[in-house]
């Protein structure tokens, strides 16, 4: 019986598959596919050999911060691979290509991005690969790699030199910043891999969070993937508006989305992740076009940019939970054999959706369910949000005064001094001024920019979530102006966007500050993170343990060795395999992980030599199976920062 | 003459100067006592925010039986271990059996525990000397 259900679903799942042919031995695209699946059918690697698994090659990229710089470093790379190369880019935007069986450099070309553009922190998730295959083998640029830069350009390069491609934009460069007014530097940025679907490569970019309500648009944006011409925007303040060489000026201060899409080829549509309005804990001020499609997945069609669905996952957000995660593509089970094409959405929020990739309904149900008001007087929140009832929540339950933690009893009762003076009615307790609120799931998740994986033909969904509240408070505008808060674009404006952040043009500014006590311990009891396997046909959890150990935590930073699993808070995906591997690092311990997808056992693990906030890949070369990790460190989980890519592989 | 105080004696010295334990004595109660204190007085805002009474009780018990072992009294160490055994009951019930819970309610409680039971011999001789002591004045004083 079960044997007939998994070639059922290896049948549909080969029949719903968004049309591209995938080789097996590569990863062609930042999620493997631009299903987002992160799923590679190579099974050379298994449960049974995966304890021999060593270091093979590693590769410096050289890009590292500079001394005088404020150290906000966060590469979060996962590189691709097609043929026999491998193309990544670095925190700043240089982009490399490597030979993929011995990691040697084949070529390198450095846009030259100013350090005066980082806005959160350098980061370059990936890029983005094309080919023209009708042309002749010899044509420049027949292969092309595309990236979008920290300062706002697109660029192609040939695949086999990294020369830019004379005739895309202008010698290869495209300015993202054509009708977004004249915003000061590292106000918008790109860090997320376009998305190519009908041969049009989709872009989005990252607003500086919290600094301004007329911050810069975020609108969306196809680019011809040959010429580089702008083929269509979607203005999310006129978002009815097909746009179609649309050049601006676009609406300030709408919802970005800035984490990297989905497509499916098929259908012609690309997924979009959106993010929150400006400003991200005051919503008095929005409009009523960017409160359509804030924190909502949106599916464009790639041609022509036109809406075809829409779904919100948090109404009128003040919460920070912008969609970080991209939407992943499968055939979902609905029973008795029957599938339906889905895309699983995972929030910040802890929610996990299954919408229906055609129509935008949830194939899983989605009840609207009373949340509380708000406390102030110039701010009306939705009285309900959407709540994924038949999927598993990433989200815990409830925090009560018991839940506190500490190192001694003087810490925790600290924290529970703390916890009793902060408003807090559960999720979507709404921010205020006159006490602390706790945010819980935090800002970080839930699940984030890592995504989640799915190994249709177990039929297993594979998510890893942040689990760590947050102790917020809103500053009154007055208060604000005493300690001298100016948003980026005034005079003193700076691009820091954690502690307290301006929020100008709203009547309060806004202290957003992870719940921890003066010693630097978390205030709420472990685990701070964790792993869940979700069976995607009964929707049930098969299992879920904490992800990352203690040793590289502990009070006053200090790390305490302790090799305990005690679950940290962890940024990057999971990538799985046919061998029936989660290969994952992503928590702060600095460790790369590979488990078992059915139990969640730990079978192998490896110290990085710097932080493992990335997703790992996994292909083949020379008729050997590589794993793959960028150890490039994160500032804000306060992770060694660094410059290894390194693979591994079984021993000869 | 009555049998005058022996100055000489060994107990007579041991009540008038302190020993390098008995110092050692005066800095755990003084950690003790201020921690009671601390957990007192955090125990008393809790409890105005709504919150658990453990803190304040406990407080008091370990302030005074910092005073105690400040002054070298036994009954401070067994003060201090009834403390102890009210919490575990009460972590117990406030978590169960979950080790990462327990941590922050037990830990340094029990670490002082253990440290504390290296003194039970230093405190009992110091017991039994007051009462020698006491027993000659008294004897002093009647003859």
């Amino acid at each position: 019986m079960r044997r007939a259900k998994v070639i059922c679903a290896a049948l549909l799942f080969a029949a719903g598959q968004p049309a591209m042919a995938e080789e097996p031995g590569d990863w062609a695209v930042y999620g493997r596919n631009n299903a987002a699946t992160r799923y590679s059918p190579l099974d050379q690697i298994d449960r049974s050999n995966v304890d021999r698994l060593e270091r093979v090659w590693t590769y410096r990229t050289r890009d590292l911060p500079p001394e005088d710089l404020d150290e906000k470093w966060a590469p979060e790379t996962t590189p691709l691979k097609v043929g026999d190369t491998v193309y990544l880019c670095s925190a700043m935007n240089i982009m490399i290509a490597l030979d993929a069986a011995s990691g040697r450099e084949m070529w390198r070309y450095d846009p030259e991005v100013s350090t005066d553009n980082i806005p959160y922190s350098a980061s370059c998730r990936g890029v983005a690969y094309h080919a023209q295959p009708a042309l002749p083998e010899q044509r420049a640029c027949r292969e092309r790699v595309i990236e979008a830069t920290l300062d706002a350009r697109l660029i192609a390069v040939d695949a086999s030199t990294g020369v830019p491609c004379a005739g895309f934009g202008n010698n290869g460069h495209v300015d993202l910043l054509v009708g977004m007014g004249e915003p000061a530097p590292g106000f918008v940025a790109a860090t997320s891999p376009p998305t190519i679907v009908a041969g049009v490569a989709i872009v989005g970019h990252q607003v500086l969070d919290g600094q301004r309500e007329d911050a810069p648009s975020g609108v969306i944006r196809g680019y011809d993937a040959v010429t580089g011409e702008l083929v269509w925007a979607w203005d999310l303040g006129r978002p009815d508006e097909t746009g179609a060489g649309d050049t601006g000026p676009y609406t300030p201060g709408t919802p970005n989305a800035w984490t990297t899409f989905s497509g499916d080829e098929e259908l012609g549509l690309v997924y979009v992740p959106i993010g929150n309005s400006s400003v991200d804990y005051y919503g008095g001020n929005r409009s009523e076009e960017e409160g359509n499609y804030s924190t909502a997945l949106v599916a464009l069609r790639a041609d022509t940019g036109e809406v075809q669905l829409a779904f919100q996952t948090v109404h009128h957000d003040v919460w920070d939970y912008d969609l970080g995660s991209q939407g992943t593509l499968v055939e979902f089970p609905m029973g008795r054999g029957a599938t339906a094409p889905a895309v699983i959405l995972p929030t910040k929020a802890g929610d996990v959706f299954v919408l229906n990739r055609r129509t935008g309904e949830p194939l899983t149900a989605v009840e609207e369910r009373p949340v509380p008001p708000s406390p102030l007087p110039d701010e009306s929140l939705s009285p309900t949000q959407p709540f994924s009832v038949q999927m598993p929540t990433l989200a815990k339950p409830e925090i009560r005064e018991r839940d506190t933690w500490g190192i001694s009893p003087l810490d925790q009762l600290w924290c529970r001094i703390q916890f009793r003076r902060a408003n807090y009615d559960g999720r979507y307790t709404p921010p205020s001024v006159d006490k602390p609120w706790i945010q819980y799931p935090g800002y970080n998740g839930g699940n984030d920019w890592g995504g989640v994986s799915v190994d249709e033909q177990r039929g297993i969904l594979i998510a890893n979530y942040t689990d760590f509240p947050m102790y917020n408070q809103l500053v009154p505008r007055e208060e604000a102006d005493e300690q001298g808060l100016v948003a980026l674009g005034d005079p003193g404006g700076s691009t820091e966007s954690a502690g307290t952040v301006p929020q100008a043009g709203a009547p309060y500014a806004a202290a957003i500050r992870p719940w921890r006590t003066f010693l630097g311990m978390p205030c709420k009891r472990p685990p701070y993170g964790g792993i869940m396997a979700v069976d995607l046909e009964s929707r049930k959890v098969l299992w879920d343990v904490p992800l990352g150990t203690a040793r590289r935590n502990g009070p006053f930073g200090i790390p305490s060795m302790l090799p305990f699993v005690i679950g940290t808070p962890n940024n990057g995906g999971p990538a799985i395999t046919a061998g029936g591997l989660i290969f994952i690092a992503a928590a702060t311990d600095n460790l790369i992980r590979a488990m078992d997808i059915e139990t969640g056992e730990v079978l192998w693990e490896d110290t990085l030599p710097a932080g493992g906030q990335a997703t790992p890949m996994t292909y083949e070369a020379g008729g050997k199976q590589f794993v793959v990790i960028m150890a490039g460190g994160h500032h804000f989980m306060e992770t060694p920062i660094g410059d290894y890519l390194i693979a591994y592989a079984l021993p000869d | 003459m009555a049998d005058a105080i022996d100055a000489t004696s060994p107990d007579f010295r041991e009540d008038r100067e302190r020993s390098f334990a008995g110092w050692l004595l005066v800095i755990l109660g003084v950690f003790i006592a201020l921690a009671g204190v601390a957990m007192a007085a955090g125990g008393i805002w809790l409890i105005s925010l709504g919150g658990s009474w453990y803190y304040l009780l406990a407080g008091i018990g370990l302030a005074v039986a910092g005073v105690l072992l400040l002054f070298e009294r036994l009954s401070g160490v067994w003060l201090y271990l009834a403390v102890v055994a009210a919490t575990v009951l009460w972590a117990l019930w406030e978590v169960g059996m979950d080790a990462w819970q327990l941590l922050p309610r037990l830990l340094a409680l029990a670490v002082l525990a253990v440290v504390l039971l290296f003194f039970i011999p230093h405190l009992r001789r110091r017991a039994v000397a007051r009462r020698r002591i006491l027993h000659e004045t008294r004897q002093g004083m009647t003859t």
